[in-house]
């Protein structure tokens, strides 16, 4: 029990726990304490814009109130009660619109604006400014996606100290001195960082807008949508606005235990691909002369007599991002209806992980973190780097064992690492065992879908102790789930066809994977069920127009093993993919609820233990920790994991090391102003293996495996260990795994 | 120059100690073979029974600051003693001379404050601008290093890099950090966290210099000199329409009188006195009536004005005090480090309003707003920068009303540009000169 304290403000007692800041002791009393700077989120208050001044019982100055705390018998008057408190706050709105432009008409921020609505209720109703306003150029592009109207700004330094304590990018800064101060970007460099978006959000004027929003809505003709991101698995919170039916941006809706109110730029800024130019809303088949337009009637025969036609030698891609219930219709469908037959994930998945459940906030709360792992953690969940931040921040131990970690593992030897770890005498296992708040976080492929890690965990004796979690950072956003709710569609065994007569793909990052190219080349027929025409031209015999995730209901469990509910934001324009599928599994015979909360039921029963969507409420809980049992050697029920590509042909002394970056995938490459969030066309090198080959930053190079080779740009990263060429996904075309690095000619 | 005694440039005998072995012929490091043989709360406890204060412009007592310090056992941290070198208030230069005259004097404080609160390390934040200084102090310190005098204590010197706001002590120390120099807010206090946020006693040069000859004269002695409250010497920079400017150490409680007619040599033959800034920029203005004010903590504040860092600024007869309103509030404007929104913009918007009086384009109502204004910055701002400049434009229209309201009625300037603020807040041309040879030297 904190130790408590008690003061008075606007002469009413208020008992608070020792530590308490006053603006947050005025909260508990009901009192509101006005402000623009203080976001306690971004670190120590700075106490800049001067807006909580309040008056202080035995001090004779007006005091900002964001930066003390509450001591015990404290007198506190705010703006309510004292006129000197009163003229303070209307002081500081009078020098804040001294130089303000008052464009609130054209303003993106106007009606939604906290200098609008704190000027209303504090400020003068008249300027007393009759002399010349500072200008400066504007709008100043900081990226693609932020546009800076530094007349606006009332420099609160929110977003600088977002860049430097949170994001701990540096990129955004305050230079000059004074009236001339402005925010700017270091060396005016794009403000490229992943979660860059938030300082949108973070403004509370109109300084900071979107590129994607400005001047596309009004705050009082949009709605507010709320749902939940599937960009990865984290699962953030968010609301999407909606105008005329249509999503014009994405929000936070902070989760305090998931996303504390950040979102990355992947998360907000990619919803255009809903209106990409090759969006399909009309099934398409294969004619002589190449795609034509297909009735849905027709398309739907087509369905039914492909799958009849290759009844029990039928293989499905699976996404990993579609919804529980999607997967579950699919299931019951394809293997209810029509006999045992197999599918595919990117990844493997277990359900060890469940022992060890703890919420995404407690990351920043450990006193240890250790990473294992091929990918960096931000490429996967990016929101689950920032907590690792704050844990740093906080003082934890932050121990990385990947490729580019400070403890250097090869690609592929996590699991290895994950032994090692658990040997009694390992130093850094020793200090896991020890602590009382201590995480593991699996970060790329492989480890059994985060079974290493379970092992790892159970080993560290963590199922006895609350304050210690271990994550697995799955590659899409409801890996898991899906493939429960595969599994849960039918009691059969799963077989593998051999021929392949038909591959269903469900979903663009399964039709976007080579892998599933390499399938669809063994099947005599293939159906795809993707929103873009791009994707599944080339090669699909029947093409299903899919929903975009923010026009789905139903329901994903994000990397915690949260199940969260999704909200149709916007109408799609097609129909839903449930509503089709319970028309076609009910000529095989299967009968399906057409909509989401009628399969949740049914799935619910089957895999989350008869939850109802009632418990998930607006901001949904953790469940409860299960019984730990030991990973099975291999998944027999669920989907298999996808092979790679076949190691067969060693020219190279590099070791191939691809993946996946987070702004990647269909979504991404259809949103222009996110290009440039997008990694270069570079492979990296460590240091040793760069000037073994008379390679330095910036020369163009070949990479060459057998019969196959891409020219990149080098990039030496002193932190890679050696032996490894490592090169984002979308660069590596063909490379087979072990490759050559030369000087191109 | 005087009768009086000196006590930091003591031995100097007008000029300057700068070789080692010339300091200690002359009793040189004495006060710190006897601090380093005293317990360090026995220095504290002489510091304060000698009534120092500090000579930065807040005047708080030195041994009390010191003992704020926690000590070593209480607070497992590195304790840091950082001096605030980064002299900049116009009207003040006594540091730099103390820096470029006593050199191991200062240094020799230094080691002596270390010593007290218990710290082997010294952060010398000095005035980007102060080259010369700087090279003195880094030669005095060579020799101190070779004659194995600084006993394990590491002395740092920092070059500023040119901003005034870095006098404030906690911007000094977010400068120093490698930050952007701003100051933070208040608690918690430097003794508790400053540095690395480490205990740290943050001190002016001339205070350090004074610790030095505190041990050499004995607490007891040293309080002899000065006045109750203000006691010991003072180095009072003179400047402005005076015969003879320059730096001159007199006791506290001199009156201006004295300072200005029988050390300074009076106003120029032929002008008047008009006004009297009595501790740099940022203290209120005096009028010619008040010159028998005597110069000391509790006289100043008597008189609504307040001995800051004792430059003392002579105004006569030619000087229009719009025109001055404008020239202070132009350097706090341009000097404001912009994190706190009454400074930020109330500066500007006060040199504005100004302007348009010296024009000859403001209203009775601007004359209110002026002031209004200030009202609003005071005592709303996160340090006294702000603050400064809003009490001395009050103070100016306060003592200098009907000069205001001339140029209201009259419609611009009542001087007609015969005004002059030669040396006024500002390098005369022989101070400007003199500047650009320290600069290029």
């Amino acid at each position: 029990m904190p130790e408590l304290v008690t003061a008075t403000i606007d002469d009413r007692r208020v008992e608070v726990p020792k530590g308490t800041g006053i603006v947050e002791a005025a909260q508990a009393a009901g009192i509101e304490i006005p402000v623009f700077c203080y976001e306690p989120r971004l670190g120590d208050p700075v106490g800049a814009c001067r807006m909580c001044l309040v008056e202080i019982e035995g001090m004779p100055k007006l005091q900002a109130a964001c930066t003390l705390t509450v001591t015990d018998g404290m007198v506190v008057r705010t703006a309510e009660t004292s006129s000197k408190a009163a003229d303070g706050q209307s002081a500081t709105l009078e020098f804040i619109l001294v130089n303000h432009p008052l464009d609130c008409p054209v303003c993106d921020k106007g009606g939604e604006c906290p200098l609008q609505d704190l000027t209303f209720r504090y400020g003068p109703g008249n300027t007393r400014m009759t002399l010349s306003k500072l200008t400066f150029d504007k709008p100043i592009p900081v990226s693609p996606l932020i546009a800076l109207d530094r007349e606006r700004c009332i420099l609160c330094y929110r977003c600088t100290r977002f860049s430097e304590n949170v994001a701990e990018d540096g990129l955004l800064i305050a230079r000059n001195r004074g009236a001339a101060t402005e925010i700017a970007t270091f060396e005016d460099e794009p403000y490229s960082s992943p979660f860059s978006g938030n300082v949108i959000e973070l403004c509370p004027v109109g300084a900071l807008t979107s590129t994607l929003y400005r001047f596309q809505a009004r705050p009082w003709d949009i709605q507010d949508v709320p749902t939940v991101c599937t960009g990865c698995a984290v699962g953030c919170n968010v609301s999407a606005t909606i105008r005329e039916g249509k999503v014009k941006r994405v929000l936070s809706r902070n989760h305090p235990e998931i996303d504390r109110g950040w979102l990355c730029d992947k998360g907000r800024f990619t919803y255009p691909h809903l209106q990409a130019e090759d969006r399909i809303t009309t099934p398409l088949r294969r004619g002589r002369k190449g795609l034509v337009e297909a009735s849905w009637p027709e398309a739907l025969d087509l369905a039914e007599s492909m799958l009849r036609e290759a009844e029990g030698s039928i293989v499905t891609a699976l996404s990993g991002s579609e919804t529980t219930e999607l997967a579950y219709a699919l299931g019951r469908l394809l293997r209810g209806g029509l006999g045992a037959h197999s599918a595919v994930l990117p990844e493997a998945t277990s359900d060890a992980l469940e022992a060890f459940r703890l919420p995404l906030s407690g990351i920043g709360e450990a006193e240890i973190v250790v990473i294992l792992g091929d990918d960096p953690v931000v490429e996967r969940a990016p929101i689950v780097d920032l907590w690792i931040k704050e844990a740093r921040r906080n003082g934890a131990e932050i121990v990385t064992c990947s490729p580019v970690g400070a403890k250097q593992v090869e690609p592929g030897g996590a699991a290895e690492a994950c032994r090692e770890l658990a040997a009694p005498r390992n130093a850094i296992g020793k200090r896991l065992r020890a602590a009382e708040r201590a995480v593991l976080v699996w970060s790329g492929p492989g480890g059994g879908g985060g079974a290493r890690i379970a092992e790892l965990a159970h080993e560290l004796g963590f199922a006895g102790k609350p304050g210690c979690g271990a994550f697995h950072l799955p590659a899409t956003a409801n890996t898991s789930a899906v493939a429960a709710a595969w599994a849960a569609a039918s009691d059969g065994d799963e077989s593998n066809p051999e021929p392949i007569e038909l591959l269903v793909v469900s979903g663009d990052e399964a039709a976007a994977d080579p892998n599933v190219r390499a399938l669809a080349e063994q099947a005599e027929r293939v159906i795809v069920l993707t929103m873009f025409h791009e994707l599944a031209a080339g090669w699909a015999d029947l093409i299903l127009p899919a929903t975009g995730s923010l026009e789905r209901d139903g329901t994903a469990m994000n990397l915690e093993g949260r199940v969260q509910r999704l909200r149709r934001t916007v109408p799609p324009p097609c129909p839903d993919e449930l509503a089709w599928i319970s028309t076609l599994a009910g000529r095989f015979g299967v009968e399906l609820p057409p909509h989401a909360s009628g399969v949740f039921a049914e799935v619910a029963g089957r895999v989350f233990r008869d939850l109802s969507l009632d418990d998930l409420g607006p901001h949904a809980p953790l469940p409860a920790r299960h019984e730990y049992s030991a990973p099975a050697a291999a998944t027999s029920a669920g989907p298999a994991q996808l092979s790679t590509f076949e190691d067969e042909h060693f020219v190279g002394a590099l070791r191939l090391h691809r993946y996946r970056p987070l702004f990647s995938g269909p979504a991404v490459e259809r949103v222009p102003e996110l290009a440039f969030q997008r990694p270069p066309a570079e492979v990296e090198l460590s240091a040793s293996d760069a000037e073994r080959r008379g390679i330095a930053s910036g020369d163009a190079v070949l990479v060459r495996s057998n019969g196959t080779s891409v020219e990149l740009r080098a990039h030496v990263n002193r932190k890679l260990v050696e032996g490894v060429a490592r090169i984002a996904d979308e660069h590596a075309g063909e490379l087979h795994a072990a490759v050559e690095v030369v000087r191109a000619p | 120059m005087s009768e009086h005694p000196e006590i930091v440039f003591a031995g100097t005998d007008g000029g300057e100690v700068t070789e080692i072995d010339d300091y200690r012929a002359g009793g040189g490091f004495s006060a710190l073979a006897k601090a380093r043989a005293m317990a360090p709360d026995d220095v504290i406890a002489e510091l304060e029974s000698s009534g120092l204060r500090g000579r930065g412009g807040a005047f708080f007592p030195t041994g009390r600051k010191w003992a704020f310090v926690p000590k070593p056992d209480q607070l497992d941290k590195p304790h840091y003693l950082v001096v605030n070198a980064d002299e900049s208030e116009p009207g003040t230069f006594k540091d730099r001379e103390i820096m470029l005259r006593v050199p191991f004097r200062f240094l020799e404080g230094c080691l002596v404050a270390a010593h007290a609160i218990q710290s082997t390390h010294v952060f010398v934040y000095i005035r980007g601008e102060y080259e010369r200084e700087f090279e003195v102090l880094r030669a005095s310190l060579e020799a101190m290093r070779k004659a194995d005098l600084l006993g394990g204590v590491t002395i740092v010197l920092h070059r500023g890099a040119g901003a005034y706001i870095c006098g404030e002590e906690t911007a000094l120390l977010e400068s120093l950090e490698g930050h952007l120099g701003q100051p933070r807010t208040k608690p918690p206090f430097p003794a508790i966290a400053g540095l690395y946020a480490a205990p740290t006693a943050v001190n002016n040069v001339e205070s350090i210099a004074t610790v030095t000859s505190v041990l050499e004269l004995g607490a007891e002695e040293y309080a002899k000199l000065g006045v109750e409250n203000s006691t010991g010497t003072r180095v009072f920079s003179l400047s402005g329409d005076v015969v003879s400017p320059g730096n001159y150490e007199l006791p506290h409680g001199i009156s201006l009188r004295e300072l200005i007619y029988d050390v300074g040599g009076g106003v120029p033959a032929g002008r008047e006195l008009k006004a009297i800034i009595p501790g740099g920029s940022s203290t209120p203005i005096l009028t010619a009536d008040e010159v028998d004010t005597k110069l000391d903590f509790d006289s100043l504040v008597a008189v609504g004005s307040g001995i800051g860092s004792a430059g003392v600024i002579v105004i006569d007869d030619r000087c229009c005090m719009v025109q001055l309103g404008i020239r202070v509030s132009q350097f706090y404007e341009h000097e404001s480090c912009g994190k706190c929104t009454p400074c930020r913009v109330g500066t500007r918007w006060l040199t504005q309003i100004l302007q348009k009086i010296e024009d000859g384009r403001a209203s009775q109502a601007d004359l209110d707003l002026l002031l209004s204004v200030c009202d609003r910055i005071l005592g709303k701002c996160l340090c006294p920068l702000g603050d400064s400049d809003a009490i001395v434009v009050m103070s100016y229209v306060a003592k200098f009303r009907d000069e205001f309201q001339a140029h209201i009625d009259e419609g611009g300037c009542p001087f007609h540009g015969e005004s002059s603020l030669e040396g006024i807040l500002a390098p005369s041309a022989m101070h400007a000169g003199h500047a650009h040879e320290v600069t290029h030297a």
